[in-house]
């Protein structure tokens, strides 16, 4: 029974709130043309944090604290690490973006840094309390972000929806919790792994299972809690799109992982099905809907829908197959790592898309190879890596998975990898059509092509880093399976 | 040269890799250098890949040995490794692809279809010629998986962007798209679909060798495995019929073969050339470099299925041909024919056919490339492909003409010539395949092949007939045509040579193959000799 | 009945092997080919148009084949054949090229190289002034030494080469005017025939092939003379299958077809084609396997003689009513090679070398003749011929003179070699084929007079003024004339020329000892019915043809009421190949390519398309409004989960909520289903 805190522990996590603090003063008393020294010291901060992880990590030793509910393991530092560098680009990306609309610095840096705070709690978040706290600090800016384009329309209806029904859901995880709480009177996941198991026939159990996942469905947008996700992608800002479909996604995956995989394995005939069925219909309809949509951005919803279904086909697999979930988890968290890198800088790229081409529409980005080959290039090397085509990250994160569910064997997982394999040509058809457009197609006429300025420095070192990122983990894959090894104290952990 | 041991088979795969990033520094407008940039790193590939020939060891060439084997780590989290190297069997085909593509570049020097841009032509066709030479090096199936599918995606461009601009109905549909983009789509999904399963293939073998050791995606473990019976069963069966799927697209096999007529045909001429000449080799490479050694009795029990879809394939891409209208389109179906000759001697499953198989892949590397050259120069004199316009070639470019005359000669087969050999050696192994398998099935695929033969020479004289005899259409009278150029000539004429060199000394290739590929059979299949069990 | 090939054995015995000339004699298959390369390298620039390396090649040829014909007259020249491996395809099978140097091979280079010289020497006045003059010669040379790769093969893979080689040159000469589509139609024609008999050997080759383990002609003919197991287990298939292909290149009936179209091409060409080359290839084959047939696959033996005889006599029919003096010589030809087939089949290995021998120099004057007189008159056609006896008296006398020499008249050289056939005929107990074989005599000896008469004789129909040819075409018919008078006696009945013996000895310097029936003495009785028959048909002929009307048309008044038009329309035999390859190729190509479109692209397309629809129900039904009906369904929910909403311009949230619970509701199944 320590109650000591552990400071090198939570370090990151200080930094990130000195930052966040820093970051409100400095923006009061900052004039407006100003400003941009908050987000270099919202960037900086965000930079910073990384010097401690980067201690832990080499330190190695896990560290825990408050019974076990916060502890600091290399997988924690892991995702840690991963929210970070998601956090660092989507701020790179946001400053310039911001810039353009001008107003309210202040607060989106403050808002994108609480997000990120709240998502690295969660990852070391153990018991169901501090996973809930730190998943709820993690959306609750969001509704505000996803609205920030005051005058918008379609951002305003954005915010609301996700508010909405992202309360809706709030509570159903908790309802989902507090019955769990009230049927094993435990919170922490060892503790609940512990005695879950004895309480599978109870009716109340499934049910408890079933908010859980309803709440954790909708954090992951998964099919068919997903439908708000390509409108509120659409209306929010792009920057916090790409947030929104990274961090986030990453920190619901985690949590509704962690919490299936540490808390409930035993139960995991009640939910694997369910898993199961979210997985295969997340790729499937999300993939046909996705080959309907001329809006880039809205293709990417679909797509991160999509790509959630993938994620979750290891676990899945496993979890119906009843086999040693260690190695579906691992597979997962790669794939997840690997998402986000790309998916960022898919992003990037559609920023950067809608400046030189002054339109989301995929169709008026015909041609842009042409006039501008560096942009279109890197357009086609994230669509493709998204696609999955070696050798760019996304190959990895397929074959990965593919790996892990034959290594699983038995009917459930090969039926579901052959859905997979065939909802992998269907994306790739719609990844490609943005490949099409901008190096295939010519420029529609009557465009007049406007004169194409370089990206904004911070956002070409978006760009740069996760282009380096891709195509380097493609080549080396080796370097994505430290998150492999990183899950794997969890086995140790919660096996 | 030590040295060549441990670095020869990474510089001649990632040498023009390197190029096609020198390519990409040097700007836009310095077209010379760009050329001479892609040159330089495609002769000097070609080179290293000569010098290989010349430090190959061919007495130690034997049943999955590999030399200049380079082996490290590489994704050790999945146990496979950065695993090189050659033997009898894949030295020839990475040769030929250096050459083919060395051509191509001199063929490209003053050739370029809309919209130019030879710097990113060139950097596309450096990025292939990594992925085809990696494919016939890698001896780790993952690798192999990846350079497999690297070809993908600069061919898909190449179609896509310099491709056939001509409107194209497609049947069943009722709008029109541009033949290239219809092509190239076709062209990566269908390929896709394919090593979507081989790739499952591939995950099932390496779940299955974790039975006998540690899991591997080496392709020399696991062949020991496979001739040690390893893989048997439905697991196997299944396991087959994936890779099958994958490679029979690329070759392309009856009937999944539709892919190769529209992307042949929409593809720029080195396109096509590059396609035809090397990539479908990849295809048929891998049944013998992968299904045969590591799955001997699953490729005992498929064989007569191969070889029946051979079978019809040399009848249907001959029939095919001899219906065509469009010069491009009718070359495109001959590959068809002529790579059933490849598959059905690979199906015999003995030293001969194999044999057969390989000088096939090459025989048909030179010649088919080069009808695709003389056609794509063709098509960009005459602003056409239709062979009924065309006619009195003779007169108008007697020596194009000539040239075609010559190649369409050696692509039906013609004795003294490299085309000869393939389709001749497949049905003398068809006649008598591996003892246990069907001679009803083989024998009569014997005599399809050798209708074949006849219906090819059918639609090729009818292609010469319409295209170099006869007088030049009056839409031609007094229109100057530019006889063959010099870039032409470079690039045509060591491909005519090899044609009638390996035409009358084909142990330019069986001295290569053949020692590996007796010792692969014997130890594979416990025989393949198709003398054996016969008189004597 | 089989033979034992005993005979000749002891002059095998102290066989030379023919020393330097015999080691370098490989010599004579490359220098055409040289040839070939100069001529297309440097041919337009010299004065004869590369007419020089043809000739020249040729000279040393013939040079080399008379030295090495002398050395076997005199001492018999046999050497195991020289060979280099040019492929070890596995299984201890092995490709070789090289020349083999026996009785048989010896005979072949000289007739091709010395009737190919003078048919040369001709061609350069011939072609003078005709277009691509160098093209010609360079795919004379290439004609010329295809023939000589195929007569010199060692083996059935070389024996291919030049096989498919001299189709190649046939193709490119018969085709040689190719400007007019006709000319290409028959140059497609000749080398489609001949592929789709060469199907025949390449099967027959792979089997004796890998029966034996080896494709060597020697190994061939010691296992089928020894019996060899493998061999005789496909010996009737792989004879069948050899045979198939010898009937298409020596324009064996049904395969003729082939042969009166390929007139199309210059008439050297015809010449070189009918006498020495190509249509020769066929026999040579089966004189070059013979002991597979005679030991092995006897069961052929009555289907080929079948063939053989057929050939000899239907096809002399057509020569009797053409108009075409080429086209007469072409039927002929074929009824000719009838002949050498029935022979060579009927077990008359030396009889139907005999006759090719003889064959080949008349039957090249002919052809020469015809083209002198061509070349005088600008047309084809006897009709615009007529009394050039006057106008060409050297072509004239050699004409006939070949033509005497073609009937069978004593002495000259067809007389004996008829004899000979005749002879073997009956002696292996062919007696009928014998009698039609007589008849078909006197068949080609009144074709052969009605064509002298109705070109030579009479009055000229023609326009213009004939005037003879120059020297440089007509001496070398003479100097083929001299052969067609003379060459017989090299074979008379039990004649034993001092010192060199006959012609069936040195035919039967071979591995296999090779030898049959020769017979001792003249048969008095087949001579003279032989002889009857000819002197008959030209009497009768001469009757016929020889009165001079105004036009050719009424002296060539001669129309048997249904045998006419049918041989006019040559048995409709064209006609039902011609039909036959438009009315089922074409339709076939069509409806494959029709599949491929429709049926295999269909299903691919389709796939696409039900993919595209789906995406649509499944985007604009599910995704975006099927929520609606659900929504109405579970209003109540929608009103619980979005009472405060509904002042919010947008209308889905309700939607989106109701589709929550429904998303629970799925699970509720979902969980309940599974426990």
């Amino acid at each position: 029974m320590n109650q000591t805190v552990d400071y090198l522990a939570i370090a990151p996590e200080i930094v990130i709130v000195v930052t966040l603090l820093g970051v409100l003063s400095l923006d009061l008393f900052l004039p407006r043309q100003k400003k941009f020294w908050v987000a270099t010291l919202a960037v900086a901060g965000t930079a910073l944090a990384a010097v401690p992880l980067i201690f832990l990590a080499v330190d190695g030793s896990t560290r825990s604290m408050f019974d076990d509910s916060f502890v600091v393991d290399s997988f924690a530092l892991a995702l840690k690490g991963l929210l970070l560098v998601g956090a660092y680009i989507v701020l790179l990306m946001s400053v310039s973006y911001i810039e353009s609309d001008r107003y309210w610095q202040g607060e989106y840096y403050l808002m994108i840094l609480s997000s990120l705070l709240g998502s690295m709690v969660m990852a070391s978040g153990r018991d169901l309390i501090v996973l809930f706290i730190g998943l709820e600090l993690t959306t609750g800016p969001l509704y505000l972000l996803a609205g920030w384009r005051k005058g918008d329309i379609r951002s305003n209806e954005a915010s609301l929806k996700y508010f909405i029904l992202g309360v809706l859901s709030t509570a159903m995880m908790l309802f989902g919790m507090s019955l769990l709480f009230g049927i094993t009177g435990v919170v922490g996941f060892s503790e609940l792994a512990a005695v879950a198991g004895d309480y599978a026939a109870e009716p109340a159990m499934i049910l408890a299972v079933l908010f859980l996942f309803v709440g954790f469905g909708f954090k992951v947008s998964a099919v068919p809690f997903h439908f708000w996700a390509p409108d509120t992608y659409e209306g929010a800002p792009t920057p916090v799109t790409a947030y929104l479909s990274v961090n986030s996604k990453i920190a619901g995956f985690i949590a509704m992982l962690v919490v299936l995989y540490l808390a409930l394995p035993d139960l995991s005939d009640i939910w694997a099905p369910a898993i199961w069925a979210l997985s295969a219909l997340s790729m499937t309809l999300a993939n046909l809907s996705a080959l309907r949509q001329r809006n880039i951005v809205r293709l990417l919803a679909y797509s991160s829908i999509a790509q959630a279904g993938f994620m979750l086909v290891p676990f899945a697999a496993a979890a119906v197959a009843d086999a040693d979930l260690a190695e579906g988890f691992s597979a997962t968290i790669i794939y997840i790592a690997i998402y986000a890198l790309m998916n960022l800088g898919a992003f990037a790229v559609v920023i950067a898309g809608a400046r030189a081409t002054g339109s989301g529409d995929i169709d008026d980005w015909a041609g842009l190879g042409r006039y501008n080959p560096r942009l279109g290039l890197l357009a086609a090397i994230f669509f493709l890596s998204l696609a999955g085509i070696p050798p760019l990250a996304g190959w990895f994160a397929k074959f990965v998975m593919f790996r892990s569910v034959i290594l699983t064997g038995g009917s459930g997982p090969i039926v579901l990898a052959i859905i997979a394999a065939v909802n992998t040509v269907v994306a790739f058809y719609y990844y490609a059509r943005v490949v099409k457009a901008v190096w295939l197609d010519p420029v529609p006429d009557g465009v007049e092509v406007r004169e194409q300025t370089a990206p904004a420095g911070s956002l070409s070192l978006a760009l740069g880093l996760t282009t380096a990122l891709t195509v380097i983990i493609g080549i080396f894959p080796a370097i994505a399976t430290v998150f492999a090894d990183a899950s794997q104290v969890l086995t140790a952990a919660g096996g | 040269m030590e040295w060549f041991d441990t670095w020869g088979l990474p510089l001649i795969v990632f040498l023009p890799l390197v190029g096609a990033l020198v390519l990409g520094l040097i700007p836009k407008e310095k077209e010379d250098a760009i050329k001479g940039t892609a040159l330089l790193f495609s002769l000097v590939t070609f080179g290293l890949s000569l010098v290989a020939i010349g430090l190959f060891d061919f007495g130690a060439d034997t049943y999955n040995t590999y030399q200049f084997e380079v082996n490290t780590r590489w994704i050790p989290a999945i146990d496979s490794n950065f695993h090189v190297g050659v033997d009898g069997i894949s030295l020839p085909l990475l040769v030929l692809s250096c050459f083919v593509v060395l051509l191509s570049i001199i063929y490209s020097w003053d050739h370029w279809e809309e919209p130019r841009n030879p710097r990113a032509f060139l950097m596309l066709t450096l990025i292939l010629l990594t992925g085809m030479n990696g494919t016939f090096v890698a001896l780790d199936l993952v690798l192999f998986f990846i350079f497999f599918e690297v070809v993908l995606v600069p061919m898909y461009f190449m179609i896509g962007i310099w491709g056939d601009k001509a409107p194209r109905k497609i049947p069943g549909f009722s709008r029109i798209v541009e033949t290239r983009l219809y092509a190239a789509i076709k062209f990566f999904l269908f390929t896709l679909f394919g090593s979507a399963f081989m790739l499952l293939g591939f995950l099932a073998l390496y779940f299955r060798s974790g039975e006998f050791g540690a899991r591997t995606f080496d392709i020399v473990e696991l062949t020991d495995l496979g001739a040690s019976g390893a893989f048997t069963g439905t697991f196997a069966f299944l396991v087959f019929f994936g890779l099958f799927l994958g490679f029979a697209v690329k070759v392309p096999m009856w009937p999944l073969h539709t892919w190769l007529p529209d992307a042949h045909t929409a593809a720029p001429t080195v396109g096509s050339v590059i396609l035809a000449a090397i990539l479908l080799k990849l295809g048929t490479y891998g049944f013998v470099r992968i299904s045969l050694p590591i799955l001997p009795n699953e490729a005992v029990r498929w064989a007569p299925v191969i070889a029946i879809l051979a079978a019809i394939g040399i009848i249907y891409g001959s029939l095919a041909c001899l219906a065509q209208t469009d010069m491009k389109r009718l070359i495109a179906f001959s590959s068809v024919g002529h790579m059933g000759f490849v598959m059905l001697g690979i199906s015999t499953l003995t030293d001969v056919g194999i044999n057969a198989s390989i000088i096939g892949m090459v025989a048909h590397g030179l010649i088919t490339g080069l009808l695709f050259f003389i056609a794509g120069s063709m098509a960009h004199r005459y602003h056409t492909r239709e062979m009924a316009r065309l006619g009195g070639q003779m007169k108008i470019m007697p020596i194009m003409g000539g040239i075609l005359g010559f190649t369409a000669m050696a692509s039906l087969g013609l004795p003294g010539l490299a085309g000869f050999w393939g389709e001749f050696m497949s049905l003398v192994s068809s006649y008598n395949p591996l003892d246990g398998l069907s001679l009803t099935v083989f024998r009569s695929a014997m005599v399809a092949g050798a209708i074949g033969t006849v219906l090819t020479a059918a639609y090729m004289l009818y292609m010469l007939q319409q295209v170099n005899f006869g007088e030049p259409g009056d839409e031609w009278v007094g229109h100057h045509f530019h006889d063959v150029d010099r870039y032409e000539m470079t690039a045509w004429v060591p491909l005519i040579i090899f044609t009638v060199v390996v035409g009358f000394y084909p142990n330019l290739i069986f001295g290569v193959t053949n020692d590996v590929v007796t010792s692969l059979v014997e130890m594979a299949f416990q025989g393949g000799s198709i003398t054996a069990g016969l008189g004597g | 009945m089989t033979h034992s090939f005993l005979f000749a054995a002891e002059e095998i015995a102290h066989a030379g092997d023919g020393g330097w000339w015999a080691d370098t004699a490989g010599i004579m298959l490359v220098s055409p080919f040289v040839a070939f390369l100069a001529i297309l390298a440097f041919g337009k620039r010299l004065r004869y148009n590369g007419a020089e390396f043809a000739i020249g090649a040729l000279a040393i040829n013939t040079l080399w084949a008379l030295v090495l014909f002398f050395m076997n007259m005199t001492e018999g020249v046999l050497r195991e054949p020289f060979t280099f491996k040019v492929g070890d395809i596995g299984s201890g099978l092995v490709f070789e090229l090289g020349w083999a140097v026996d009785g048989l091979s010896i005979m072949m280079y000289l007739l091709v190289n010395l009737v190919g010289l003078l048919v040369f020497i001709y061609a350069v006045g011939y072609m003078e002034g005709d277009r691509r003059v160098p093209w010609f010669f360079a795919a004379f040379s290439l004609f010329a030494g295809s023939m000589l790769l195929l007569v010199g093969a060692p083996n059935l893979i070389q024996l291919i080469i030049g096989w498919e080689g001299v189709g190649l040159a046939s193709y490119l000469l018969i085709g040689f005017y190719w400007e007019d589509h006709e000319n290409v139609n028959a140059g497609n024609k000749a080398f489609m025939v001949n592929k789709l008999a060469d199907v025949g050997l390449l099967l027959g080759a792979v089997l004796v092939g890998v029966a034996l383990g080896t494709f060597d002609f020697a190994a061939l003919n010691t296992a089928a003379t020894e019996g060899h197991a493998g061999l005789s287990a496909v010996a009737i298939a792989g004879g069948a299958l050899l045979f198939f292909g010898a009937m298409g290149k020596s324009a064996q009936f049904p395969f003729h077809i082939w042969l009166p179209d390929a007139m199309a091409g210059p008439t050297p060409v015809s010449a070189l084609m009918h006498a020495a080359t190509m249509v020769t290839a066929g026999i040579y084959l089966m004189a070059r396997t013979f002991p597979l047939y005679q030991q092995m696959a006897t069961d052929l033996r009555p289907w080929m003689v079948a063939i053989g005889t057929i050939t000899l006599f239907a096809m002399g029919l057509l020569a009797l009513v053409a108009d075409d003096i080429k086209k007469v010589l072409a039927y002929s030809t074929v009824s000719q090679l009838g002949y050498m087939m029935t022979a060579v089949a009927a077990g008359g290995y030396t009889a139907g070398l005999f006759h090719l021998f003889t064959h080949a120099f008349f039957k090249a004057l002919l052809f020469l003749g015809a083209g002198s007189v061509i070349h005088a008159v600008h047309s084809n056609n006897m009709s615009d011929m007529g009394g050039l006896r006057k106008y060409m008296p050297r072509t004239y006398a050699t004409f006939v003179i070949g033509a005497l020499a073609l009937a069978g008249i004593f002495p000259l050289s067809g007389f004996w070699s008829k004899d000979e056939i005749l002879a073997t005929l009956g002696h292996e107990g062919y007696t009928a084929v014998m009698w039609i074989a007589i008849a078909g005599a006197f068949v080609t000896a009144f074709y052969m007079t009605r064509a002298v008469a109705l070109t030579f004789h009479g009055t000229y129909k023609g326009h213009g003024h004939p005037h003879e040819s120059p020297a440089v075409m007509t001496v070398p018919l003479i100097a083929l004339a001299i052969p067609s008078v003379l060459a017989g006696l090299l074979n008379i009945p039990g004649v034993e020329w001092p010192g060199i013996g006959n012609f069936t000895e040195w035919l039967a310097v071979r591995v296999v000892p090779m030898g049959d029936h020769h017979a001792e003495a003249i048969d008095f009785f087949l001579a003279g019915v032989g002889t009857l028959a000819a002197v008959a048909g030209i009497v009768l002929g001469w009757l016929i043809f020889a009165p001079d009307r105004d036009t050719q048309q009424e002296r060539d008044r001669f129309e048997v009421p249904v045998l006419y038009p049918l041989f006019r329309r040559k048995y409709y035999m064209d006609d039902l190949a011609m039909g036959i390859s438009r009315f089922t190729m074409g339709p076939f190509a069509r409806f494959v390519n029709w599949t491929n479109t429709y049926i295999i692209d269909g299903i691919v397309n389709g796939v696409g398309g039900v993919v595209y629809h789906l995406a649509r129900f499944i985007y604009g039904g599910v995704d975006q409004r099927g929520i609606d009906g659900i929504v109405n369904g579970l209003s109540a929910v929608a009103d619980a989960a979005g009472s405060g909403l509904r002042k919010l311009q947008t209308g889905r949230v309700q939607q989106y909520a109701a589709s929550f619970v429904m998303g629970a509701i799925v699970l509720v199944i979902v969980f309940v289903l599974v426990r």
